[in-house]
């Protein structure tokens, strides 16, 4: 159900019982109005009864007093006769005004005014004979007449009677018929709505129960989406405290959900640097402050409840509320001990594949000398002039120092310092070659090489000698035979977002970088070489500079002679790496 | 000494030091030896004198030891060369261009007798075509 649908039930739930009870006024107002009509004819009905006998009264006092002046001869008894024949007059007209509706009752009044006249007329012309007073026929005959207009009049007045009797039922039925109608539709009017109200509050409470169940689907489908994930989920409330965990955050954490929920998420989830062991930023802290998703620092260590010590990966994001408010924080992370354990355990292999890439250099390099050294020893053995055994054996020497020099050059490939220190990168990059002479030699490629006057950073000699020995290899393979590669070092002023540094420009002759691996360069295992690379030299030269604080740029030159690479590594005069943070084979 | 008559032996080494107690050494033994710094210098040498036996480099700036027999084959194709080179990935197809391929650091007795052996070769050789 849909808002316009709801908004349709919530009308119709508004003026259906309104039209419902006006239907029943109206029915009710009909039944009031019949029941007040039957009533008026009922007062009609009294009224002509009340004319009656009050017609009837007038007309006995008008006998009375004809007998009484009769008897007595008194003219002061006829007031009474005199008076009443006006009155009697005015009741005929009125009585005649309000049967006009009933043919049988205007024939009745006729009747009792014709008789009425007859009596009168006879009383009139007694009184003008008052010698005729006491004639007893003729006083039976006047008694006669009056009988008959009183008979009239009762017989007027028993129409009336039954009259009002019918009447009168009619308005009893009436009546009843009201209280029917107000009762039953009463109780007809409040059924229907009853039903309507239920069917459409059992129309609502369908969508309603409907809506729950889809809520409570979501909830649980969220619930178990959030269960199988293979990321440690942690939801936080806008004040820092835990609501949710998964289990996966459950188990780096060491603690159950029910027993983190609404406790601060610094209690539940202990980070500290990976080396200093310092305490790192609360997240949630963070992306208060930020507004925005955050990554945590690298060397991240989440420290379980058992103690237990991970290392992890993770990012925080805010929750809004609708309003835009933060409303929670949420933290995703993850394990990457076995990650780190595996990168270091590439990191070594590639230092052992650049020992293999340098084995055959080094091996000419050694043994030159140590040919030397043979052939003087033999000689040595042979001579017996002093001077000569003397120059013997001071080339001897020097072909040793020779080899020293290398064996040396050799181990500071390995050997690293515990703590950076102040490097010339040119003079660096000037044993590089000296043990890359041969090989490159070998493949008649010419090295122009620029060092600047003063290129001096902080960092780790040996790690750095690996950057170089790659990227010129690397050049050097690109070119192929006849190749020219040039070296170029550079003072690098601060800039906008970067201090200080130097830049080292390594530009070769060779094809330059097709578009569709430029991308991969970096990417572990990724190789153009066959079986003659691990794919991992880039990968493992871009991990050293940054952590150096540099960064490594490759393109295609724009050298008017050399078309080949352009790589451009940045390091800044300063690291701000400790020697705990390098890549040194992880031993935890 | 041990060779009644002195041949002569033209040294190609970009390696001065080498080269030159190469030359006492092979002096020593009774060769009459020539040295040259690079293989643009030995194929001038090989053809301004009459070199018994060449021992040649493999790894030198400019052109590299095939090379330098390659082109010493086409001036003189009797002409014994000994390859004599620490590189430890010559290409295959570097023997069918020399007499005979020593590495270095085997010592001076190899040397000489590696030396001995192609000059013995080529001498029958010669006869042979006699």
């Amino acid at each position: 159900m849909n808002l316009q649908e709801f908004q349709r039930v919530l009308r119709q739930a508004f003026f259906v019982p309104i039209l419902a009870l006006l239907a029943l006024a109206g029915v009710l107002l009909w039944q009031i109005t019949s029941a007040q009509k039957a009533q008026q004819w009922l007062d009609h009905s009294d009224e002509v009864s009340a004319g009656i006998a009050e017609l009837e009264g007038l007309i006995m006092d008008q006998e009375t007093g004809l007998r009484g002046y009769e008897l007595t001869g008194d003219a002061a008894m006829l007031a009474p006769y005199k008076a009443a024949v006006p009155l009697i007059a005015r009741r005929f007209a009125s009585l005649r005004e309000m049967v006009s509706d009933n043919p049988a009752q205007e024939t009745n009044l006729l009747h009792i005014e014709k008789r009425y006249d007859q009596w009168l007329s006879f009383a009139e012309g007694l009184l003008a004979r008052p010698d005729t007073f006491s004639d007893r026929a003729l006083n039976r005959h006047g008694g006669d007449l009056m009988y008959a207009v009183r008979s009239s009049i009762r017989q007027m007045r028993q129409v009336e009677e039954r009259l009002r009797q019918g009447r009168l039922e009619h308005s009893i039925v009436l009546e009843r018929r009201e209280i029917t109608v107000l009762l039953g539709g009463a109780l007809l009017v409040g059924i229907l709505l009853s039903l309507f109200s239920l069917s459409r509050l059992q129309r609502v409470s369908d969508v309603y129960q409907k809506s729950l169940g889809e809520i409570h689907e979501g909830r649980e489908w969220l619930r178990t989406t959030l269960r199988s994930i293979g990321d440690a989920v942690i939801v936080c409330e806008a004040d820092g405290s835990v609501e949710f965990m998964n289990p996966v955050a459950e188990q780096l954490t060491g603690w159950p959900k029910e027993e983190a929920a609404g406790h601060p998420l610094s209690e539940v989830f202990r980070i500290v640097n990976e080396f200093t062991n310092e305490e790192a930023e609360n997240p949630v802290e963070k992306v208060r402050r930020l507004n925005k998703v955050i990554a945590l620092a690298n060397h991240t260590v989440l420290i379980a409840r058992n103690e237990l010590r991970h290392i992890i990966d993770d990012s925080a994001a805010p929750i809004f509320g609708k309003a835009g408010e933060l409303a929670g924080v949420v933290l995703v992370f993850r394990d990457v001990t076995e990650k780190r354990r595996a990168e270091a355990a590439l990191t070594a292999s590639e230092k052992l594949a650049v020992a293999g890439r340098l084995a055959a250099s080094i091996a000419h390099e050694i043994h030159n000398p140590l040919d030397s050294i043979g052939n003087l020893h033999y000689l040595l053995a042979e001579e017996t002039d002093p001077v000569r055994r003397a120059e013997y054996l001071k080339l001897a020497q020097q072909e040793l120092d020779r080899t020293l020099q290398i064996s040396r050059s050799l181990l500071n490939l390995y050997r690293e310092p515990n703590a950076p220190v102040q490097i010339d990168i040119a003079d660096l990059i000037g044993s590089v070659l000296l043990l890359l002479k041969r090989r490159l030699d070998n493949q008649s490629v010419s090295v122009a090489y620029r060092p600047a006057d003063l290129a001096i950073i902080e960092g780790f000699p040996a790690e750095l000698r690996q950057v170089f020995t790659n990227l010129i290899i690397n050049a050097a393979e690109a070119t192929g035979a006849q190749g020219k590669i040039q070296i170029s070092i550079h003072e690098a002023p601060s800039e906008e977002l970067r201090g200080s540094g130097v830049i080292v420009e390594i530009l070769d002759s060779g094809p330059g970088i097709p578009a569709a691996i430029a991308q991969k360069l970096f990417q572990p295992f990724f190789t153009t070489k066959g079986n003659h690379g691990t794919g991992l030299g880039l990968w493992i030269s871009m991990g050293i500079v940054q952590k150096h604080g540099g960064s490594i740029q490759i393109s295609n030159s724009t050298h008017p002679e050399l078309h080949g690479a352009c790589v451009r590594v940045f390091l800044p005069t300063r690291t701000l790496m400790t020697s705990l943070s390098r890549t040194t084979a992880y031993t935890g | 000494m041990e060779m009644s008559a002195q041949f002569t032996v033209l040294c190609v080494d970009d390696e001065a030091i080498g080269l030159q107690i190469r030359k006492a050494l092979l002096e020593h033994a009774g060769y009459h030896v020539l040295t040259a710094l690079s293989g643009e210098e030995g194929l001038v040498l090989l053809e301004g004198h009459a070199v018994d036996v060449v021992l040649l480099d493999y790894l030198m700036p400019g052109m590299n030891g095939g090379e330098v027999a390659a082109r010493m084959r086409a001036m003189r194709p009797g002409i014994p060369i000994l390859l004599h080179s620490a590189c430890v990935d010559l290409p295959a197809d570097i023997r069918d261009l020399v007499d005979d391929v020593l590495a270095k650091g085997e010592g001076p007795h190899a040397l000489l007798q590696r030396l001995r052996q192609i000059l013995e070769a080529a001498k029958l050789a010669v006869k042979r075509e006699m």
